[in-house]
């Protein structure tokens, strides 16, 4: 393949060589017949010693595995393994177009020695959670003057898993150790008095009540028998419903409904995980993509971030088949919190929900509501603000209709938007706790 | 590298100051070379168009004139008037008007006789101005080739100087020429326009060893370079929100833009994010966390590992000066010498006749002697090279079969997952078609209503 600088010389020859012809001068033909020479002389060497297939790309990487906003160090190493000179060689590596080029440069020119190596490495920030490929590499070789060349791209792929973001736990941690309240900051502790060894207080006598019971001090002083009261803490069981529909994928890149859902659901697993609740996640559209069984595990946790990794929003909203799916697999009382948009048709929605509440299962829904993720109405030109403001009534309405519906069967719709969303599920857990919800 | 680079620079300003002397002594013989060329062009353009507004002028001022006499031409009166009003105030004397003129008859005639005259001094004189002109251009571009390092530069030096033989052949003037071209090679390597050739043909040569010598030793030394600006920028972006965070007052000039900011696009969109970001104050705390993460990050991976920072700076891939000296030396000569070989026995009529049995009509002919008689052999060796490294490439294509990506065990694993996937769908789509049969059996007479009303009413009744 001949470079744009080897253009330039077959241009500078022609026109040197007709120059030549048309004022009969040798000179000029001459020069013309030296460029055009000079240019394709050396081809067949190059040809010769030109083999790609001699380079050898290996990449490593520190972890494949990462959480979003987490950096990794790319390794990449270009091995001569024929026995040839390669006098210059570019290898650029690709890496995700969403990622960011934190240290270094996933690009290299340089010239390689029979048998030897080069290598060069580069820092990446993974900025969206997903699976994603680094490279192809792509390998151009050039002669020395830069007039040909010839290109390969080595198909080669690193797989990675990014998590979705850790930065909201870090954020929470951060703020219980500023208060120096530790992680049980702000959490109710589920009692259920009567058994376990936590004193809870003291209560009259009544027949049938163990001797044992009795506190015997204090009955003496109250003149009155008292029996001595114990608690115990409840652990709930919450099953997080995170809707991967399209519709989800709506509002700006990086803060659409699904990220912020997913987001809720690492929160929502990591606090029950930290107070030894059992919170399972069930990601869906118009089937069951991923299902982490409520559990205590150690791979718990990086068992629901795998499954929330993965989530794309696409397809539609399938309540029926998801809730079904989920009453199969669980067979203790769970708090099941719906993640959804609600923007689907309503029956489904209400059947799955009489299923729900059949089983015996609580229920909310937390409703990201699409107007409040998308653009500002305030960046919209006159016709586009009317518009938008009556979609965002219109889609008001069926909201209410929808808490009405859901009301009756004592679940709760709460809308919410980018700024509160976390703060609601962290409050809905919280009151679960309280109200000892779906205890086990 | 460096020192490569400064000897190939060295090597290509002597070829292309001896390209440009050989141009300027061989055409030096025409007297073409007069110093005051350009001025004499720029004053022959004035003179035209001062030529050009005289006659509109006067033109224009007789026909106002003629308006106002009643369609006749006007007196000598108006012809005074106009000399006293306009060339009195027009310093630059019309061309071929030497003083107040009294007929407007001896402008047109003038104006006729001297045009031609102009034009004919405007075209000799474009010509001394191309080749100044040309040479100046390609000066400035070998100048900055030197700078840049960019082959357009090149290119364009070369095709300028070379532009004013082209010019000087249109015009017929002496040139260099290698006409009867010399059946011996030997008198043809002494020949002076063989030399020139040679050495224009040395110049391109050099200058494109020094792009590849700078270009090949230039990305690791940049690479270093820019690693240095982003560990410093960095480092004094983590020292800024220290000193933010305790309080102190900050210097704004922290991080100046050349010191690295510019050439570090996460650090930049990081600070981007804090000053945008203004409404939301977690953005900015993320912006701040991810400088300080990135920042633990490196020290940490160059705490850790010794070989980090050349693997980050790709030190190693540096190639050492000694090869690309011995390498640029021994491929110029080959190159050289085989250009010089080949284009001789292309060009030479000599060889022709030798290697082609022309006919007799051909070969008596007057075509033998002219420059177009190199396409007979130019072409189809021109050719023949790309051809032949087809071939070679083709044969030596060892493309290494494809490694299979993934093992047995997980073929096999992604065999159940697909298989698992397929089934879930097949119930999900089996249980939607349940559901859907049950609903229609279901009547739906209210086919208006809004779809949630309607389904209130489903679930809860009319009531």
């Amino acid at each position: 393949m001949i470079t744009q600088r080897g253009f330039v010389v077959v241009f500078s020859g022609v026109l040197l060589l007709t120059s030549g012809f048309a004022f009969i001068n040798f000179y000029l033909v001459l020069l013309g017949v030296y460029l055009v020479i000079g240019l394709v002389v050396t081809l067949p060497l190059f040809a010769l010693t030109a083999n790609l297939a001699g380079i050898e790309v290996d990449r490593q990487i520190d972890k494949v595995k990462i959480f979003s906003g987490d950096f990794v160090r790319v390794r990449v190493t270009i091995k001569n393994a024929s026995r040839r000179h390669f006098d210059f060689i570019e290898v650029h590596d690709q890496y995700p177009e969403t990622w960011i080029l934190a240290i270094g440069e996933n690009f290299i020119a340089s010239r390689i020695e029979p048998g030897g190596n080069i290598t060069f490495s580069y820092i990446l920030q993974a900025r969206m959670r997903g699976r994603y490929y680094l490279g192809p590499t792509e390998v151009i070789m050039r002669d020395r003057l830069g007039l040909h060349y010839y290109k390969r791209t080595l198909k080669e792929q690193t797989e990675i898993l990014v998590y979705p973001t850790w930065k909201d736990v870090r954020r929470m941690e951060a703020l219980g150790k500023q208060r120096q309240l530790g992680l049980m900051f702000g959490a109710h502790r589920t009692k259920t008095v009567g058994m376990g060894s936590d004193f809870a207080g003291f209560r009259e006598y009544v027949p049938g009540d163990e001797f044992r019971l009795i506190d015997w001090k204090t009955s003496a002083k109250r003149g009155d028998m008292v029996i001595k009261q114990f608690e115990m803490e409840k652990n709930i069981q919450v099953i997080c419903m995170v809707d991967t529909s399209g519709s989800m994928g709506n509002g700006y890149p990086e803060n659409t409904k699904l990220e912020y859902a997913i987001r809720a659901a690492v929160l929502l697993t990591h606090m029950g995980l930290e107070r030894k609740d059992l919170v399972g996640t069930c990601v869906f559209s118009d089937m069951v993509h991923g299902y982490v069984a409520p559990g205590l595990s150690m791979n718990h946790m990086y068992d629901v971030l795998e499954v929330l990794a993965m989530a794309e929003p696409k397809g539609w909203s399938d309540y029926e088949t998801a809730i079904q799916y989920v009453v199969e697999k669980t067979r203790k009382r769970s708090l099941i919190i719906w993640m959804t948009d609600l923007e689907e048709n309503p029956a489904p929605l209400l059947n799955a929900m009489k299923t729900l509440v059949a089983n015996g299962h609580k229920a909310m829904v937390i409703s990201p509501f699409g107007p409040w993720f998308e653009a500002p109405v305030g960046q919209f030109g006159p016709v586009e603000k009317v518009l938008a403001e009556a979609v965002s009534e219109e889609l008001w309405e069926r909201r209410n209709k929808i808490a009405r519906a859901l009301a009756r069967f004592g679940i709760t719709v709460v809308n919410v938007g980018p700024e509160d969303f976390l703060p609601t599920i962290i409050k809905t857990y919280e009151q679960a706790k309280q109200r000892g919800v779906a205890m086990f | 590298m460096k020192a490569v680079t400064w000897i190939l620079r060295l090597a290509a300003t002597a070829a292309f100051a001896a390209m440009a002397y050989l141009i300027y002594s061989i055409l030096d013989v025409n007297d073409i070379w007069h110093w005051n060329a350009p001025y004499t062009f720029v004053v022959t353009v004035f003179r035209l168009l001062s030529l050009l507004f005289f006659f509109m002028t006067v033109t224009m001022v007789n026909s106002v004139a003629s308006i106002f006499s009643g369609g006749t031409i006007p007196n000598d009166l108006v012809i005074g008037l106009y000399n006293t009003l306009i060339l009195k105030m027009w310093y630059m004397q019309p061309y071929g008007a030497s003083g107040p003129l009294t007929n407007l008859q001896e402008v047109w005639t003038s104006f006729f006789v001297n045009l031609w005259q102009v034009l004919g001094d405007l075209w000799n004189n474009t010509f001394l101005f191309l080749y100044f002109l040309l040479a100046g251009i390609g000066i400035a571009l070998f100048l900055q080739s030197l700078v840049r390092m960019n082959h357009k530069f090149v290119g364009g030096a070369f095709l300028a100087i070379q532009s004013i033989v082209v010019l000087a052949s249109y015009r017929a003037l002496t040139v260099p020429d290698l006409t009867p071209f010399p059946t011996d090679f030997v008198v043809f390597l002494l020949q002076r326009a063989q030399l020139l050739a040679l050495v224009s043909f040395a110049y391109l040569e050099l200058s494109y060893q020094m792009i590849y010598s700078y270009s090949v030793g230039k990305p690791v030394e940049d690479r270093e370079e820019t690693l240095k600006k982003q560990l410093l920028a960095l480092r004094q972006a983590t020292r800024k929100q220290d000193a933010i965070e305790r309080g102190e007052s900050v210097r704004t000039t922290g991080m100046s833009r050349t010191a690295g900011a510019t050439a570090f696009s996460f650090l930049r969109e990081a600070i981007e994010r804090k000053v945008v970001g203004t409404q939301d104050a977690l953005e900015n705390l993320d912006a701040v966390a991810d400088v300080r993460r990135l920042q633990i990050y490196v020290d940490e991976l160059l705490q850790s590992d010794s070989r980090a920072h050349d693997e980050l700076t790709a030190k190693a891939a540096s190639p050492s000066s000694g090869y690309i000296i011995g390498s640029t030396i021994i491929g110029s000569i080959i190159r050289f010498l085989s250009v010089v070989a080949i284009s001789f026995i292309l060009m030479s009529p000599g060889v022709i006749v030798v290697l082609l049995d022309l006919p007799p009509g051909i070969l008596n002919s007057v075509e033998m002697l002219q420059p177009e008689i190199v396409l007979l052999l130019l072409v189809p060796v021109s050719l023949l090279f790309p051809f032949v490294s087809m071939i070679i490439s083709w044969m030596s294509q060892r493309e290494e079969p494809e490694k299979p990506k993934l093992s047995k065990e997980e073929r096999e694993a992604e065999k159940v997952r697909r298989k698992e996937l397929a089934r879930r769908k097949r119930e999900a789509a089996k249980a939607r078609r349940e559901r859907a049969r049950a609903r229609k059996k279901r009547k739906s007479s209210e086919a208006e209503k809004d779809e949630w009303d309607k389904a209130l009413e489903d679930t809860y009744g009319s009531a």
